[in-house]
């Protein structure tokens, strides 16, 4: 098509455009054409009106590191004393009571007993960065991985701490991060999304569709769920009935109704337009397709993340998927553990070990494959969720029934790649562990953070909204923590 | 990002705004220089209180006085010091408002020529002298004056004869003088494309095969037209366009929470009652701006009519409101909302865009600060930004007087049923208790009726146990049917009864409304528009510019004696309204126009100011608003002047040469092809497959997210935040698409894919894409797999060949008969989709087992699936 090939020749040569297929992007095409049909409409005097928006890249104002983030969302809260933190003081008072104050989610199931980590910790890495044993993948992998420590966000229960690190507030009905570096970069996709949402086939995390929804923002910038099941991607896959040859021959009928309209229509931009939409959607399905198909990916790489071994297959099929997305331009990829898989209220000591299971080998091998592929440097890798847990037991029942409580002062999470420093561990909560202390990483900071790496600034990207600039960290303070910096 | 936009958008501002100068000696201070000053220094540099450095910029001759460091003219523009900090980059200060090398360039010309003149300046520095005669003479300030029809010999339809004249003299004008015979308008339309532009651009639906068919017969488009404009489906239609306009919603938006207005279908119902009625506009308008201040009724008391004009004001309800719920800072969120309503005024009826004003003069249109906050001031006694009331309590109870008589005589009678019914259960349990009792000894009786008597609660110990050794003794309202199960029903029956009772009072029903408190608020200038810094108060008044040229339309007075309240509004409708106000009829008119040719006369129809497009065809647009005012301001008028014409009859343009020398059909010399909206994709596919639900009016169809965070029509079932069973929608799904929610933070998601917009505040024109995810929703949905197959099945139940199914199928979906050839293509295509079906196990013919849709009926479906996809069907011709 014409209008095709002209666009195709204006089209921003990017890396990402290089490595994917070379087909152009469906998001791209449409936006560009619309673009140019805005242009014509208005040559003359300049539209002061509303925006329109699209999804071509954008160029930052300052120089980015990143251009792609694949998120781990482990929501529920995973146990950073158990896990990322350790506190030798624990030991010393194992079983006794907690001496200072403690802020308590749960009063009833409360108890004042400290509980010391049943998982041993050690030095790992040429960094000598100290995991637990409960991780020993990650542990392969602490010279890759900025560990922060000194995480908060200070807001009691999961939705409100979910929204705070998802959306920047904890305020309902914001835009979601993914939403907002779509809104701020484009696309780079060809034939994808920009956003994808990667769900569990458990149940969806808490707050459900409100972790990938574009929020205030234009409905362009929006995750596109991918399903656990078939069909992975909503409207994108045909029903099974019409799958396959049932299709593409219904679409050779739509063309060839098409090109007996257009032939009584010439020079109409619109329709052409159309016709190429459909023909991009069609590649869009075949894209999407063999993006997640992972039999294209070799045995070696696919036991990497687990594949194949029960207690990982699900997981690492995610997170693969989740790399070929990037790969093929995908902006930001999210991916969800079940509703609630790391809220540890009770028998922590035999289910943090299957949660850990679940995800340490497929998350580790994820980093390990994108720095083999040369993605890791320009793609941010994070790790983690909405909160931490308590120094002291919950539910004091016994020994396989005890738990910890919500903690939402001090947590840790990591991050890796796309311009983190690696092989570092940053700030420190208190000696219990409760809450953060030196270099205290707050939500807003680590947006901001983040945001500097994709060459945007927290404070001017920004959407008009009921007469306000509205941003991610929204009159938060957010600072650029330089230390988390490569 | 939105610092480089700003950069673009600033870049290209200037390069087109900067009429520039033929040649350098051209350049005059009026035309090219002031607005320079006035964009980019004015703010600081003269309309502050506090002017900075000293310096005004503003006049020439306070450039020549100079400010703290002396005269900013001197003989060179080198030695000026206005030149040198513009050219430095010292000034305006900030990254991203700097000169453009153009603008520089014609500054330094001005100070090379003298840095004149062109006429005095004013001697004492007024309001209006700040608006130059160049900004006065703005064309859409000027009076409309009729103009007389061209060709008038011809008797030609007024529309067509000022379009042949323009295409005429663009001919004679046109150099390759044999080329000049390709500028005329295009033959007209066959008799189906007709019929079905026709019903889409004034229902929003398409014309079944017998409207066809009648059109045809009829052969008088004239008298369909008066037809079509006689339904209900019109006015449900074209209300969408004002609906737009007015920023309509079902939702408070502003905050997260997204608050449900539960009564703002009310005005919706009332938009479109007036569309059908044909309401005179300008009664319309008065009627939206101040109906409250036409009531004559007590509010507690309103008639029926007073309750419309009530129900119409819901039109200054629209903008997005917070202030029912969290906001960050609640006197911000109150001051946003009335921002918000001046911008939806003035964009919808007076083509300006006055929110820039709101911090600062307007950059580019003679709109000073002040008289922002005097426009401002019509609306304060209503909104009242200090005494606020939030959505809850603007609302008007609907119960008249009689009503809430009758609902409290009725609810009198159900407190009686009630009384009466405590007082025979006290009866029932003494006397089944007497019965318990009658069973024991005697010497316990007087005891246990003691005790009885006590509440449960404060019985002694010696009672309990009383009643612990006979169980049977505890009869209690709570247990008195393991008793006596008639006694029980009885009082069952007259709670039920009081029940009964009281859902018969009358429905109180509530209106979303704007009303007066009775208090006169002051209006102050913000400056920078923060409500923190009060300044100059400030008495109301229309815009400056527009009270200069037109100095017959009415003023706002402070309070009009003879109303109750402060006749401010009513005042500002009068002023609108007027024959003489240059703005509202024009920018009325240019919609209705853009409506049917999907771009205006005016290709700006909510910015009739200087950064707003010129119109194309300047006497059209004044003939059509005079003859609109004249007509008695009837849209209906207007319809059957546009629709008859040949111009928006005719068929789109089919010539090189056009295409080469008017590529934006400026002049319209073929009619233009248009997507369809939103609302009208789905409606049509609902008529077609022959489920439409045209119940009219009433609140909205819910909708609810799905288990994927889709937007669909549905009621919301959530079990523990999780979606539950599915509820019937009975029918209520079909109904047409300005009757479903319009949740901001909820837009249905296959009205959203195609481009229906979320209002904040407004909408001046829908924008229509062809984005990829509109193939994807044609191609895969649900919705329209569901669609398709119910038209699958109208056609097997009305056809019983195949070859009836297909052109049944053209003619519903295209309004037109198959030709020979698509017949076949599509009678191929079927062969072969049948075949693909059966491969497919559950489309295998089995006798015991039939398969629930078969391979025939399901081809059908995708048949009529490509149908609705393709572009015959989604774009009207």
């Amino acid at each position: 098509m014409k209008v095709e090939s002209d666009l195709m020749h204006n089209s921003p040569g990017t890396r990402r455009h290089l490595l994917a297929s070379g087909a152009m992007s469906m998001g791209t095409l449409a936006a560009a054409w619309f673009a140019e049909q805005e242009a014509i409409a208005d040559t003359k005097k300049p539209a002061l009106e509303r925006q329109t928006f699209d999804t071509l890249p954008k160029q930052t104002e300052k120089r980015a590191s990143a251009d792609a983030m694949i998120s781990l969302w482990m929501q529920g809260g995973p146990s950073h004393h158990d896990m990322f933190d350790p506190k030798p003081l624990l030991e010393k008072y194992d079983g006794k009571p907690f001496p200072g104050e403690i802020k308590y989610d749960n009063a009833a199931q409360a108890s004042s007993k400290v509980f010391a980590s049943p998982w041993k910790f050690q030095k790992r890495g040429q960094c000598g960065m100290e995991l637990s044993e409960l991780i020993p993948h990650t542990a392969g992998i602490a010279d890759e991985i900025c560990l922060i420590r000194s995480m908060r966000t200070g807001v009691n229960n999961h939705g409100q701490s979910i929204r705070a690190l998802q959306s920047g507030r904890v305020v309902e009905g914001r835009p979601s991060l993914g939403s907002w570096l779509t809104y701020g970069l484009g696309s780079e996709a060809d034939s994808l999304p920009a956003f994808m949402a990667l769900i569990d086939p458990g149940q969806l995390p808490v707050l459900g569709v409100e972790n990938w929804s574009n929020g205030w923002l234009p409905s362009i910038y929006q995750g596109t769920v991918v399903r656990p099941t078939e069909p992975r991607i909503l409207d994108l896959t045909p029903p099974a009935h019409l799958k396959g040859r049932v299709q593409k021959r219904a679409l050779e009928f739509l063309e060839q109704l098409n090109a007996r309209h257009i032939a009584d229509h010439p020079g109409q931009l619109d329709l052409q337009a159309r016709i190429a939409s459909y023909q991009l959607a069609a590649r869009m399905q075949t894209a999407a397709t063999e993006a997640l198909d992972l039999s294209r990916e070799t045995k070696a790489t696919q036991s990497m993340y687990g594949i194949g071994n029960p207690a990982t297959t699900e997981y690492g099929s995610r997170c693969l998927i989740a790399r070929r997305l990037i790969e093929r331009g995908v902006r930001f990829v999210q991916v969800y553990t079940a509703n609630q898989l790391w809220d540890s209220h009770g028998s922590i000591v035999g289910n943090l070990p299957k949660a850990c299971q679940k995800v340490d080998q497929p998350s580790a091998a994820l980093v390990k494959d994108l720095k083999q592929r040369g993605l890791l440097d320009s793609t941010v890798v994070h790790w983690g969720g909405e909160m931490g847990r308590l120094p002291v037991i919950q539910n004091d029942a016994g020994y396989n029934k005890i738990g910890r409580d919500h903690n939402t002062y001090g947590f840790s999470m990591w991050v890796a790649g796309g311009g983190f420093r690696a092989g570092h561990v940053h700030g420190t909560t208190d000696e219990w562990g409760h809450k953060a202390q030196d270099d205290v990483v707050n939500h807003f900071d680590y947006h901001a953070t983040l945001l500097h790496l994709f060459g945007l600034d927290h404070e001017s990207l920004t959407f008009r909204r009921s007469n306000q600039d509205k941003t991610l960290t929204d009159g938060q303070p957010g600072k650029v923590v330089e230390q988390l910096l490569a | 990002m939105s610092y480089l936009r700003t950069i673009i958008c600033f870049a290209t501002l200037a390069n087109l705004l900067t009429v520039a100068p033929s040649s350098a000696d051209d350049i005059r201070f009026e035309s090219h220089v002031r607005k320079i000053f006035k964009k980019h220094c004015w703010q600081c540099h003269g309309e502050e209180d506090e002017v900075q450095a000293g310096l005004d910029l503003r006049l020439v001759r306070f450039m020549r006085a100079g400010g703290d460091s002396g005269t900013v003219i001197a003989e060179t523009p080198e030695e000026s010091l206005l030149y040198q900090r513009l050219r430095d980059g010292e000034m305006p200060p900030g990254e991203t408002a700097k000169l453009t090398t153009e603008e520089l360039e014609i500054v330094q010309q001005w100070i090379v020529q003298g840095a004149e003149t062109l006429r005095p300046e004013p001697e004492v520095v007024t309001e209006a002298a700040f608006i130059s005669d160049e900004e006065r003479s703005h064309w859409s300030f000027q009076p409309i004056q009729r103009p007389a029809v061209p060709y008038s010999e011809r008797q030609l339809n007024p529309v067509d004869a000022f379009i042949r004249r323009r295409l005429e003299k663009v001919a004679s004008q046109h150099e390759q003088v044999e080329e000049r015979t390709e500028f005329v308008l295009s033959p007209q339309a066959s008799a189906p494309t007709l019929a079905r532009r026709l019903y889409l651009s004034l229902h929003g639906l398409p014309p079944t095969p017998k409207q066809i068919e009648s059109f045809i017969s009829v052969a008088d488009p004239g008298r369909v037209i008066d037809e079509l404009l006689e339904s209900p489906r019109y006015g449900e239609f074209w209300a969408q366009h004002w609906l737009d306009t007015a920023g309509y919603a079902d939702s408070e938006g502003y905050n997260d929470a997204d608050t449900i207005r539960s009564d703002a279908w009310r005005y919706r119902d009332y938009v479109i009652r007036c569309f059908n009625e044909d309401r005179a506009f300008d009664r319309f308008i008065t009627e939206q701006l101040a109906g409250d201040e036409l009531v004559t009724s007590p509010l507690n008391n309103l008639s029926a009519t007073d309750a419309e004009l009530l129900t119409a004001t819901g039109f200054l309800r629209m903008a997005p409101d917070g202030t029912g719920g969290a906001v960050p800072d609640a006197m911000v969120a109150r001051n946003d909302t009335i921002a918000d309503t001046l911008k939806i005024v003035s964009s919808s009826l007076m083509g300006l865009t006055v929110g820039c004003a709101q911090c600062h003069d307007h950059r580019y249109d003679p709109v000073s600060q002040a008289d922002y906050y005097r426009f401002r001031a019509i609306f304060d006694p209503a909104f009242d930004w200090q005494q606020w009331r939030t959505p809850v309590k603007r609302r008007v109870s609907l119960y008249t007087d009689a009503e809430r008589k009758q609902a409290a005589e009725i609810e009198a009678e159900a407190v009686a049923i009630e009384k009466d019914r405590v007082k025979k259960q006290q009866e029932y349990i003494k006397a089944t208790f007497e019965k318990q009792l009658a069973k024991l000894p005697a010497e316990i009786h007087e005891q246990a009726r003691k005790a009885h008597q006590t509440a449960a609660a404060k019985r002694t110990p010696e009672q309990k146990s009383l009643f612990q050794k006979h169980p049977s003794l505890n009869v209690t309202a709570g247990s008195l049917y393991l008793y006596d199960k008639p006694a029980s029903d009885r009082l069952a029956e007259m709670a039920e009864e009081a029940k009964k009772v009281r859902a018969t009072k009358p429905k109180e029903n509530y209106v979303r409304a704007l009303t007066e408190n009775g208090r006169l608020p002051k209006t102050h200038l913000f400056f920078r528009g923060n409500h923190d810094q009060p300044r100059q108060e400030l008495a109301p008044a229309g815009l400056t510019v527009v009270s200069l040229s037109a100095q017959s339309i009415p003023d706002i007075p402070v309070k009009d004696e003879d109303l109750a309240s402060s006749g401010r509004r009513l005042a500002l409708a009068r002023r609108l309204t007027s024959p003489d106000y240059p703005l509202t009829a024009r920018v009325i008119v240019n919609r209705i126009w853009m409506h049917h040719f999907g771009r205006g006369l005016v290709r700006t129809p909510a910015d009739f100011g200087v950064l707003g497009s010129e119109p194309s065809h300047p006497q059209l647009l004044d003939w059509l608003a005079a003859e609109f005012m004249e007509s008695g301001w009837s849209i209906k008028h207007l319809h059957r002047l546009i629709l008859t014409s040949q111009a928006w009859q005719q068929t789109p343009r089919d010539s090189d040469v056009l295409d080469r020398v008017d590529p934006e059909n400026a002049l319209y010399a073929g009619a233009a092809i248009q997507r369809m909206d939103a609302e009208v994709v789905r409606d049509s596919m609902l008529q077609i497959c022959g489920k439409l639900n045209l119940k009219a009016g009433g609140p909205p169809v819910p909708v609810m997210a799905d288990r994927v965070g889709r937007f669909v029509v549905g009621q919301e079932n959530l079990n523990a935040g999780r979606p539950g069973k599915k509820i019937e929608m009975n029918g209520e799904e079909f109904r047409r698409s300005i009757y479903i929610q319009a949740r901001r933070s909820r837009p249905l998601s296959v009205l959203a894919t195609f481009d229906r917009p979320v209002m904040s505040p407004n909408c001046d024109r829908r924008r229509p894409s062809t984005a990829s995810t509109q193939s994807l929703l044609m191609m895969n949905s649900d919705l329209v797999v569901e669609y398709s197959r119910h038209l699958a099945d109208r056609l097997a139940k009305e056809q019983s060949t195949r070859d009836g199914q297909i052109r049944r199928a053209w003619e519903l979906v295209y309004c037109r008969t198959p030709e020979e050839s698509e017949l076949q293509l599509a009678q191929r295509f079927l062969d072969e989709q049948i075949a693909l079906f059966i491969e497919q196990p559950q489309y295998q013919p089995d006798t015991k087992n039939p398969p629930k849709r078969s391979a025939e009926l399901e081809s059908l479906s995708v048949f009529c699936q490509m149908l609705f996809s393709s572009n015959e069907f989604l774009y009207v011709d």
